[in-house]
């Protein structure tokens, strides 16, 4: 009993995540460099080992970093072979397939030059830190707990995100699950026709709990009274406001100075990011 | 308290009426028991008096429902939290929040509540669910005794006027099963409250109920006493069925009551001659599992169990205790620390995935995770594909087993013991030596366990393949098991003939055990075997 009642206070509050991820989200459109993409990921990746849990949605973390090794990976093959022609040094060349004319200015092969190596490389870690951002948050902050501080008002709003937001982690519980049952009937689950088979019932099962979540909470009157009252409402700290101060000055930071150098700046942001996992 | 007037319900593109112009009313104070084939329409009556259907599941419904004078037409089931609490078939998935006491508080908070009187509420809730010492623990961390505790303390903290439960004790075991019968029975009698409940196993509740609602499952419907219901339902308890062969003429509904009516019998049957067992197929030699890193709380400590061809051995024990893991031993997916398993003499971790069929089946908790075709017919042609054996064996046992529904039916949308009976057939189709189930019996009404029973004792009529089940179900092991396995908190306190078992714990004793005390017999079997012999 102690143990929960510490964890709890050790808890943020259920927002807290999702307005650091959005804070991230905007300094990683903003900088558009692959240097604070990286210092970015590496933060939330510390970040998420510095507060474990046992809990479904923390579990699902590493299933997210799968997801972003494989988003990096596809992004990388596709920069290399396709694109338009790109200046720079020529590394290696791939055989060159020529297109119809209707596709004037795309090339499929041909020469692989630095720069096109950079760019690749470059929005590839923009799209790892997205998703890393956004597996971190949904790793730490409880999805139930955030449907109750969310404004009845929007209760569709709510009502999705929750569901959203826990398919996934608890998904990723029953994929371990049927997986095992697919062992049992003599397969080996390996391979991409074994992820067909662990998907179809996967899915249903997922859609099954959200209705019976959907059902639960209509018939406990949720979003139905106008003014909702707190048992215990979650109070927002100065120890959040402090963690979420690192992020945003290193927002202000960067719009008020646009030259700054890179690598001061993904400095202040790896110290900025893993902050909440520092001062709790 | 619940009137229907007139209620017909039907799902767009159903082939026939869940109900048809049904009218009845409940009283106030009322504790109902709705029974039904699985399938036949009793979660959608429940879900017909909270307003969930047709407002969040859809269907189309004419005539009248009304609750404490409200309608459920014009109103949807938000607007009616305050006057009913449902609990559903699986609590788990309805809980909005991971803290017990904040679960309870949810529906308070929606309706707006003060927050002084919210926290009398919750305490007196507590209270009265004797759920105070859990207050803050984490729900996932409890067991399914005190998780649907929790449910139905979160349906009752609104004071509502009906409580609604779907299978309330299906998953749990006879111990906690019992703990939540005498709380609904106390909150009908001290509070007044009208409850329904849906369930499979009579047994556990037929003692507390008033009226029974049957449903047939042609859209008619008869709602009547208890014992007026029972004397002509094909669905009834061992105690009635008991009731019924002896010729009693009344129908009892306790022990108690049999016990007054009942002859004096003494008995003459000469005990049925024990199975000639073959190898052992299964060792378990003093294994210890954990599922936690540091391994300070272990799942099994020391436990050894052996079990020969030929035998059916049942795993019973509280929820938590070890069962799945020790299932789990033969498959080799179980986190041990210490220990060897043996499956004809074999490390089951060493088997090949396409080697483990052949020497064990195993049915999970939920059968539906071994299915994957988007028919039975698809399913049975991969089963034959994976167990390589020529085409068409599968579908020729499963029609053994019983009588198949539609070859193009989908496996999800079949019932829960046709799902069980095609799992069955796909697992036995590998041959293998040794066959567990893991409570097999959840959500499948008398009739497919008696289905499901005759299967167990053909698979283990040679004496070359065994069967392991974990189940709370009593009644089932009575009537297959040749041996019984308690474990309690990962330890096994006890291992023997069930006959012996079974009758020697209070909470674990089949009705007719109960019921006749002084005889050895302890299922319906065994009496049929002495009322043959006698005439």
């Amino acid at each position: 009993m102690r143990t929960s009642r510490r964890a709890r206070k050790e808890n943020f509050h259920p927002l807290f995540f999702w307005l650091w991820a959005i804070t991230l989200l905007v300094i990683l459109l903003v900088s558009n460099s692959a240097l604070v993409s990286l210092s970015i990921s590496a933060g939330a990746i510390a970040l998420v080992l510095m507060k474990p849990s046992n809990t479904y949605w923390y579990q699902s973390f590493r299933w997210s970093i799968r997801l972003a090794a494989l988003a990096f990976t596809l992004r990388m093959a596709f920069g290399v072979i396709i694109g338009v022609p790109m200046p720079g040094r020529v590394l290696f060349t791939i055989p060159d397939i020529t297109l119809p004319d209707l596709f004037v200015g795309i090339r499929l092969g041909g020469d692989v030059t630095s720069q096109r190596l950079i760019s690749a490389f470059h929005e590839a870690s923009l799209l790892v830190a997205l998703i890393l951002i956004f597996a971190a948050a949904s790793a730490l902050s409880n999805p139930h707990e955030f449907l109750r501080v969310l404004p009845r008002k929007y209760y569709g709003i709510g009502l999705a995100t929750v569901i959203a937001s826990s398919v996934a982690p608890q998904s990723a519980r029953s994929i371990q699950r049927v997986r095992a049952a697919r062992r049992l009937r003599g397969e080996n689950s390996t391979g991409i026709a074994s992820y067909r088979k662990v998907g179809i019932p996967v899915l249903e099962e997922s859609l099954e709990r959200s209705i019976d979540l959907a059902a639960s909470l209509e018939s406990r009157g949720y979003g139905y009274f106008p003014n909702p009252s707190r048992y215990r409402p979650h109070i927002w700290r100065l120890r959040e406001t402090l963690a979420l101060a690192g992020p945003i000055y290193a927002l202000i930071f960067l719009l008020l100075l646009p030259a700054v150098s890179g690598v001061l700046l993904a400095g202040l942001l790896l110290f900025a990011v893993i902050t909440p996992g520092l001062i709790s | 308290m619940i009137t229907f007037s007139n209620v017909s319900l039907i799902y767009p593109n159903a082939e026939r009426t869940i109900v048809e112009n049904v009218s009845f009313t409940v009283n106030e104070g009322e504790l109902l028991l709705l029974i039904g084939h699985t399938g036949a329409g009793k979660s959608s009556l429940l879900k017909l008096i909270n307003g969930l259907i047709p407002h969040h599941t859809g269907g189309i419904l004419t005539g009248e429902i009304n609750v404490a004078g409200r309608s459920t037409r014009a109103l949807k089931p938000g607007e009616l939290a305050d006057i009913v609490g449902i609990v559903g078939q699986n609590p788990i998935n309805g809980f909005v929040s991971d803290i017990v006491e904040d679960e309870i508080a949810f529906s308070l908070e929606s309706l707006g509540v003060a927050p002084e009187i919210m926290r009398k509420r919750v305490e007196e809730v507590l209270d009265l669910l004797a759920l105070a010492p859990l207050r803050r623990r984490n729900i996932s961390e409890l067991s399914g005794g005190e998780q649907q505790r929790v449910a139905i303390a979160a349906a009752l903290v609104t004071n509502p006027k009906v409580l609604l439960l779907d299978e309330p004790t299906s998953a749990l075991d006879p111990s906690a099963a019992e703990e939540v019968l005498s709380i609904l029975h106390r909150l009908v009698h001290d509070l007044g409250l009208t409850v329904i409940l849906a369930e499979h196993r009579l047994e556990r509740v037929i003692g507390f109920v008033d009226r029974i609602i049957l449903i047939h499952g042609d859209g008619t419907v008869d709602l009547g006493p208890a014992r007026q219901i029972l004397s002509k339902s094909p669905i009834a308890p061992p105690l009635v069925e008991l009731a019924k062969k002896f010729e009693l003429g009344q129908i009892p509904l306790s022990i108690r009551e049999f016990r007054k009516l009942a002859p004096e019998i003494s008995e003459t049957m000469v005990q049925a001659a024990g199975k000639n067992l073959g190898d052992t197929i299964l060792a378990i030699n003093s294994v210890s599992a954990s599922y936690d890193q540091d391994q300070r709380s272990k799942a099994l400590s020391d436990v050894s169990i052996k079990v020969s061809g030929g035998e059916i051995v049942a795993l019973m024990g509280r929820n938590g205790a070890g069962k799945t893991t020790l299932l789990k031993c033969a498959v080799g997916q179980a986190p041990l620390t210490k220990g060897e398993v043996r499956v004809k003499a074999r490390d089951p971790k060493s088997f090949t995935d396409k080697e483990l069929i052949r020497f064990v089946g195993y049915i999970p908790q939920d059968a539906g995770d071994l299915l994957y075709g988007q028919s039975i017919k698809q399913e049975c042609d991969l089963a034959d594909l994976d167990n390589g054996v020529e085409s068409g064996r599968t579908l020729a046992i499963y029609s053994d087993l019983m009588k198949i529904p539609s070859l193009n039916s989908h496996p999800r949308d079949i019932s829960e013991g046709q799902r069980l009976g095609l799992a069955l057939s796909i697992i036995l189709s590998a041959q293998p030596a040794l066959v567990i189930l893991d409570e097999p019996t959840r959500g499948l009404d008398y009739e497919a366990k008696k289905v499901l029973i005759t299967n167990l004792k053909q698979i283990t009529s040679e004496s070359n393949r065994a069967v392991l089940i974990s189940t709370h179900d009593v009644e089932l092991v009575a009537e297959v098991a040749d041996r019984v396995i308690f474990l309690a908190d990962g330890e096994v306190i006890a291992d023997g003939d069930s006959r012996e078992v079974l009758k020697a714990s209070p909470a674990f004793a089949p009705q007719v055990s109960k019921a006749l005390p002084n005889n050895s017999w302890i299922s319906l079997s065994d009496v049929e075997r002495y009322l043959g012999e006698k005439n």
